[in-house]
């Protein structure tokens, strides 16, 4: 009866205009303008519009207009009678509708001053219900309004409730969305694994009982964090809680083969933090210096600022092999060269470490050279100008001290004016 | 603090791939928690907290101005029309072009032609000529007249020429220089680009203004202003200005008196970067073909160190924040330089086509990074990081449009900003859906991402470093910022997020759309129309720039400044919401919002009002005024009244500042222009025309409506007001002298001679001449101040006084016929009920009356003694007579009609009193609210729910539902009843109710004929007043007609 033809013509005309690297020249003017005013979705006067559809629509853009100007009163009101939007038949909309009126009422209940936790629930519930499409999205986000809001067991069931939930053919987006879920619950099961363990340290870990129970959460813990890990992602809170378990119950080979994964498949994005658990966890082992070192030394040539350089360049530093020192030169010039560490008082001994002892050595002068070939135009005035000179004094006068000795070191060509202002001083 | 790396990120997934999702709805991720982070250690699960990759709450920070105020005063300047062309109309701009430049259009093929064309008449031109032409020439002096009337707007249809159409047929494909297809495909497309260009400007991204903040003072911040000016924006201005703020006080952004620095630039500037290091100050400008490169600091004159052009338009340039004089160039060939000002240029990165897939774009876009020799490089399918000292450079994704980052498909990269303020480590990527927070040590996969729910594509952006403390959401730590700004609509959004360091970035809090220009003449008082379109106009021009001056310090505060394309700066101050601030506003659950309570009372009100009038009409007599005028006034007037004090006070003050600018003088000069005399200059001024003012109380007088929506959550200060006036005449001054000519005349007869009086000894009469001329220069002078043109003022004689016709004595017909008559022409009702005198039907009635009459006067010997003091505030109230019949004659208890009176009447009268207009009783009856005890109980206040007692409780008690329901349904919906619109339709059928639209009124004047406690008394009102009986058989109809919803 009020069929919006319009709207569902539109779709596939936008379904058209997203082949972004084949597109002919007709289409990329037409992508030009959707690129640039994208306009509202949903907002957009339909040619064939009702009073009803007309009447929602500008209801959906009061609400929107008094929603991004914080004025949460007046779209609390306007909501009141958005949902009537519902009563309209149009079949190919009514899925977005009723995620924006979930997402519009979340918003509003967020910032209303006297929304209470059964308003959420009925929001909640009942557009989680009112549609198959948006049903694990919701679930995961009520289950998360739950753990925010400390009701860890309520926010459990829900999440079981998800799990077992089916629908059809499985798109991608759903498979993602129910991995998500049972890794959440699996965190949970951690959780209460901690619990236990903690209540048990208290006494004895000889309890069978407790034991078994614990045992039971590690288990459903560990089938879908594992399985969640197989996916290229990142999942440091996964991880991290999988490694602890498997810790406590001396898998080591385990844990290291997640571990070892996490850092080094190319499918999973180059984290930083899959190198630092590897590296921690080798070295709560008692790893040898060398695979520390290999694992700082890929960590470093992603992240050549991390603070975990700091102990490569110790690590560099404290070898027996020749060509680490040169190394550790390096890895401390590098992480001088940015931003966060230049004033920074350990880096700059360090590297006074460093030179020191490679100028024990009969070739420091070329080791030396050699490193800041590539610097010597732009070090001296990214470190040794007379405002450094001025800042440092003021600042940090230990540090003006060592960057003092070590100009002469690291420039010894230029004539800088470093110390001028600071030395009178 | 930077150089740590958040040791636990939000879990997500890595889809690599094109993006395939399609931009759905409107809601952006409100209402998402995104995702959840445990922390807590191995503890008991009591231990445990958890952290949302989109926080509920961020910072509220409220505008101390409900619109953002001009900084400077409007500048001459051209303005585009703020609609973008339609490239259908290609056939009216080639119209023009050929009226107005018919020389270029058909020059060629004119000279040729002109020998064999005469345009001469016939009967003018002389024998030999005539002989000559008629050989070898056509006779064209016919069309003459036709093209004569091209320069008036006529029906081309009634003035054609047959001949002229022969001629065009044959012709046509000859006479013009430029054939008209190729004209006509040429300027479809210039109009095509210009649209493109209005949507979207390319070349404006980065922003065309720049703040460089110096030592804050104590109660200050001053700091440079960077901005283009002159007309062609190609002038770069150095401005200092300072910004003022203290809290509950004014907060001003104001520029210094002395002159900027100005510079002028060969081309428009399109882009200002700076970047700053020890108080040294290096500003990078880029114009279409040409970068420059200025050093100043603090005290010392900006100073140019170099320029330099490029072959191809540029489109990016970024000052390098770790070296003073590094400036990365990208142009539109692909290559990005390094330019070390002074030492020359360096091609570091150079790509034919997009990174990651063919965009068609040639749009390029270079930032530095934490590392002095990594840049980013950014086009608009994803951003590389490269390595320049690598000599092919080396580049390793950042950021693409892909899946990873949930994408939409057609998400173009619009904008890149390095955060070095906020982290050294952050980049800000912007599309025109989103904005993500990137990471350079973990490339590739966003730390945070927003939707922006932004029109238009952000081009402009300026980060709020938030306090790098501890990274943690405790205490006085502050979010950092990121204000996104758009192109055409003008839009700016403030989003906020913390963390990066010790936790994972996450957001804070909704989106915050703040104040646009254009927006701002909504809330100001109303302009005349042509002003108004002056000023939409230039207030809707695009976006060109944005920037913020944030004072810190205990009463922070944050002023964010927007460029316009018109060379107009506006500025907006927004400052932390405080606890105490949040108590002075009225609690938002018990009351009713202003703008609904207001548009309830009116349209309760008006109703009563005009109902109420119309049967008080004869009672009243001559000092009511004319019924017409009262039903049409009350809506006017009770916008104003009835608004609670907040808004009353606003909009009357507004009325009273604002009717300054409302009774806006006219500097446009008249066609004659002589008129732009001494008097409107002064009145332009500035100063208040005190003259001109209006008096505040004539209920007629212009109202500033502020639209109900549009309720402004702060008030409009009269400083502001004040800028905002002065903007405004200036702006009408400026543009009124370029005005285009309207291109055609209208085509008009003459009608100069066609009837004439014979002149009486002879036509110039120099004293009569004299006085005509005088009369002119009065009526002049008096327009100009706007006064009336008086004979006291005019040098004239003394018209003769026309002696007024008698006044007709109707008491002097004595016969049935006259007094018929006299009394039809007061209506049917007067006419009817003089017959019904006349053949005695009311005799009965009449009787009553009189018995009830002796009763009453009873009553209110009893309750006068009781009544003394009460009747004292009724006096300033409006329906002193109105309640006092209702009170004296219904069996209401006297007591408790007292309490309900004096609750509801009391504060009544004391809004009343506030009231400047509210003075003569006749303007008193036709403003308020007539409150009859009737609709007390409808109303639904709480308060007056214990109005009735006795006998009125024993008839309400017959309908208790209506109350109920009506006090039910005026509650405003709150918590519980938010969303379940369920909930009330049950409620409404319990109620009983056939429909909700049905005003309590209503309801209670269809239920008074039933209601035995009333009847009575209404019956008795009704005979007192005549024209009840009617009034209230219309209000039924009107009634029935409502039910009908």
């Amino acid at each position: 009866m009020m069929d919006d033809v319009e709207g569902e013509l539109r779709r596939p005309e936008g379904d058209l205009d997203d082949d972004h690297n084949l597109s002919d020249n007709t289409s990329s003017r037409r992508n030009r303008k959707s690129m640039f005013s994208p306009g509202i979705p949903m907002c957009v006067e339909t040619l064939k519009e009702t009073g009803f559809h007309q009447s929602n629509r500008l209801c959906l853009e009061r609400i929107r207009e008094a929603m991004l100007h914080h004025r949460w009163q007046e779209a609390a009101e306007f909501m009141a009678c958005y949902p009537q939007t519902l009563e309209n038949t149009t079949r190919s909309s009514t899925k977005q509708y009723k995620e924006v009126i979930w997402r519009l009422s979340t918003e509003i209940l967020h910032h209303h001053h006297n929304s209470k936790m059964e308003d959420y629930n009925n929001i909640y519930e009942r557009i989680k219900h009112s549609g198959v499409k948006h049903y694990l999205m919701i679930s995961l986000e009520h289950s998360f309004h739950m753990l925010l809001n400390g009701h860890i067991e309520d926010a459990k069931r829900h999440l079981l409730a998800a799990e077992s939930w089916r629908y059809g053919r499985e798109s991608t987006d759903q498979y993602q969305k129910v991995k998500l879920i049972q890794a959440y619950r699996s965190l949970l099961d951690y959780i209460i694994w901690c619990d236990k363990k903690f209540t048990l340290s208290g006494g004895n870990f000889n309890d069978p009982v407790g034991n078994q129970e614990m045992q039971n959460y590690f288990r459903q813990a560990s089938v879908n964090l594992k399985d969640i890990l197989k996916n290229p992602g990142v999942w440091d809170p996964f991880i991290l809680s999988y490694v602890e378990m498997l810790e406590f119950y001396e898998d080591h080979d385990e844990a290291l083969n997640v571990l070892n994964d996490y850092a080094y498949d190319n499918n999973f994005p180059p984290n930083p933090n899959a190198h630092v658990f590897l590296y921690q966890y080798l070295k709560r082992h008692n790893a040898p210096g060398t695979k520390l070192m290999k694992a700082l030394k890929i960590l470093c040539v992603s992240v050549p600022s991390h603070e975990l350089m700091l102990e490569y360049g110790s690590l560099l530093l404290q070898s027996e092999k020749a060509s680490h020192l040169p190394k550790a030169l390096g890895v401390v010039l590098e992480m001088l060269d940015f931003a966060c560490w230049r004033s920074n008082l350990d880096v700059w001994k360090h590297l006074k470490a460093v030179i020191q002892k490679l100028q024990l050595r009969e070739d420091w002068r070329k080791v030396v050279l050699e490193k800041m070939a590539g610097r010597k135009d732009w070090w001296p005035v990214l470190h040794f100008t007379s405002f450094h000179a001025r800042k440092d004094s003021e600042e940090n006068p230990e540090l003006m001290e060592v960057k003092a000795s070590l100009r002469e070191v690291l420039c010894p060509d230029i004539t800088l004016k470093y110390c001028a202002a600071g030395s009178s001083s | 603090m930077d150089q740590r790396f958040p040791p636990q990120l939000f879990p997500s997934f890595y889809n690599s791939g094109p993006p395939d999702s399609l931009p759905e709805h409107c809601a952006g991720n409100w209402g998402c928690y995104d995702r959840v982070r445990a922390e807590g250690g191995s503890g008991p699960v009591s231990n445990w907290t958890f952290t949302p990759g989109h926080q509920v709450r961020g910072e509220t920070w409220r505008h101390t101005e409900p619109v953002p105020v001009p900084l400077l005063p409007p500048k001459r300047t051209f303005v585009s029309h703020s609609k973008p062309p339609d490239p259908q109309d290609f056939r009216e701009h080639m119209q023009n072009f050929f009226m107005d430049h018919s020389q270029d259009a058909f020059g060629c093929m004119g000279e040729i032609l002109s020998e064999n064309f005469n345009f001469q008449n016939r009967k003018t031109e002389n024998l030999s000529s005539r002989l000559q032409s008629n050989q070898n020439s056509v006779n064209m002096w016919m069309v003459k007249n036709v093209l004569g009337s091209l320069d008036f707007k006529v029906c081309h249809r009634t003035y054609r020429s047959r001949s002229l159409n022969g001629l065009g047929a044959l012709l046509s494909d000859a006479v013009h220089s430029v054939p008209p297809e190729l004209l006509g495909s040429l300027l479809y497309e210039e109009l095509t680009e210009q649209r493109e260009r209005m949507l979207f400007s390319e070349g404006a991204t980065g922003g065309a203004l720049a703040f460089i903040p110096f030592s804050e003072g104590s109660s200050s911040q001053r700091g440079c202003l960077l901005y283009p000016g002159n007309q062609g924006q190609n002038q770069l201005n150095f401005h200092n200005v300072e910004l003022q703020h203290h809290r509950g006080g004014s907060s001003v952004l104001t520029p210094s008196v002395d002159d900027p620095v100005r510079f002028h630039l060969k081309g428009p500037i399109r882009q200002i970067s700076s970047a700053s290091l020890f108080n040294n100050c290096c500003v990078a400008v880029r114009s279409d073909h040409l970068c420059g490169v200025w050093r100043f600091s603090e005290g010392t004159d900006p100073r140019l160190l170099q320029v330099v052009s490029t072959t191809e338009v540029a489109t990016c340039v970024s000052a390098s924040p770790h070296v003073l004089g590094e400036v990365l160039v990208a142009s539109e060939s692909g290559v990005v330089n390094l330019w070390a000002v002074g030492k020359g240029m360096l091609k570091v990165r150079e790509e034919e086509t997009n990174l990651y897939f063919n965009a068609k774009s040639s749009w390029r876009w270079c930032e530095f990074s934490a590392h002095p020799r990594v840049m980013l490089y950014a086009d608009r399918t994803g951003v590389e990081l490269t390595d320049i000292r690598s000599s092919p450079a080396r580049g390793h994704t950042l950021f693409r449009i892909s899946s990873t980052s949930a994408c939409r498909s057609g998400e173009r990269l619009i904008l890149s900003r390095y955060l070095g303020d906020a982290h050294s480590f952050h980049h800000l990527i912007t599309t025109q859906f989103s904005a993500y927070v990137v990471d350079e040590r973990f490339p590739s996969v966003p730390m945070l991402k927003w939707d922006h729910m932004m029109e238009s594509a952000p081009l402009f952006c300026h980060v709020l470093p938030g306090s790098a403390s501890s990274g943690s959401v405790v205490g006085g730590d502050r979010t950092t910022k990121v204000v996104l700004g758009s192109y055409s609509s003008q839009e700016i959004t403030m989003l906020q997020y913390s963390g990066g360091r010790v936790e994972a970035c996450f957001s804070r809090g909704p989106p915050q759309a703040l104040h646009r220009p254009r927006e701002s003449l909504k809330l100001l008082p109303v302009q005349i129309p042509h002003r108004l379109d002056t000023a939409t106009n230039r207030l809707s021009s695009p976006a060109a720039g944005l920037t913020c001056v944030q004072k810190k310090g205990a009463e922070e505060c944050v002023c964010v400044v927007q460029l316009t394309e018109a060379g107009d700066l506006f500025y907006q101050i927004l400052e932390p919401d405080r606890p105490d601030a949040e108590t002075s506003r009225p609690p938002a659950a018990e009351t009713l919002p202003p703008e609904r309570e207001a548009a309830e009372h009116l349209s309760q009100d008006s109703q009563l009002v005009v109902t109420d009038t119309s049967s008080d009409g004869e009672m009243i007599g001559p000092t009511q005024a004319a019924p017409r005028f009262v039903a049409e006034t009350p809506e006017r007037e009770q916008l104003s009244d009835s608004e609670d004090s907040q808004r009353g006070q606003t909009s009357r003050w507004v009325r009273q500042l604002g009717l300054n600018v409302i009774v806006n003088d006219d500097p446009e000069p008249h066609p004659g222009g002589e008129l732009d005399g001494a008097g409107t200059d002064a009145a332009e001024a500035g100063k208040e025309p005190s003259g001109a003012e209006e008096p505040l109380c004539s209920s007629t007088s212009s109202i500033p409506v502020v639209p109900p929506e549009e309720t402004p959550d702060v008030k409009l200060s009269k400083d502001v007001l004040a800028t905002w006036k002065r903007w405004l005449q200036k702006l009408m001054k400026k543009s009124c002298g370029k005005r285009p000519h309207p291109h055609l005349l209208h085509f008009t007869n003459s009608t100069e001679r066609l009837l004439h009086l014979p002149v009486e000894g002879g036509a110039g009469d120099p004293s009569e001449e004299e006085r005509v001329q005088s009369l002119r220069r009065d009526l002049r002078v008096c327009m100009s101040k706007r006064s009336l043109l008086l004979h006291d003022t005019v040098s004239l004689a003394a018209p003769d006084a026309v002696p007024l016709p008698n006044v007709v004595d109707t008491g002097a017909w004595k016969d049935e016929l006259s007094q018929r008559l006299t009394l039809s022409w007061q209506g049917e009702d007067a006419w009817r009920a003089w017959w019904e005198d006349k053949l005695g039907l009311n005799k009965e009635e009449k009787v009553k009356a009189l018995r009830r009459k002796r009763r009453r006067e009873k009553a209110v010997k009893r309750a006068s003694s009781q009544r003394l003091e009460l009747s004292g505030s009724f006096c300033s109230s409006v329906s002193y007579q109105d309640l006092g019949g209702f009170s004296d004659s219904c069996g209401w208890s006297s007591a408790a009609s007292q309490g309900a009176g004096s609750d509801s009447e009391g504060m009544m009268s004391q809004s009343q009193s506030e009231l400047p207009g509210a003075r003569s009783p006749s303007t008193m009856i036709c403003e308020t609210p007539v409150p009859t005890p009737a609709t007390t109980p409808a109303r639904g206040r709480p308060v007056d729910q214990r109005t009735p007692s006795s006998s009125c409780l024993r008839s309400l008690s017959q309908k208790p539902e209506v109350t109920s329901a009506s006090l039910k349904r005026s509650r405003r919906p709150s918590g519980d009843d938010l969303f379940t619109p369920q909930v009330r339709t049950v409620l409404k059928e319990e109620s009983g109710l056939p429909s909700p639209r049905r005003t309590p009124r209503a309801d209670l004047s269809r239920e008074d004929f039933h209601w035995s406690g009333f009847s009575q008394s209404l019956s008795q009102g009704s005979q007192a007043r005549p024209g009840l009986s009617q009034s209230s058989q219309a209000s039924q109809k009107k009634k029935k007609s409502r039910m009908g919803f």
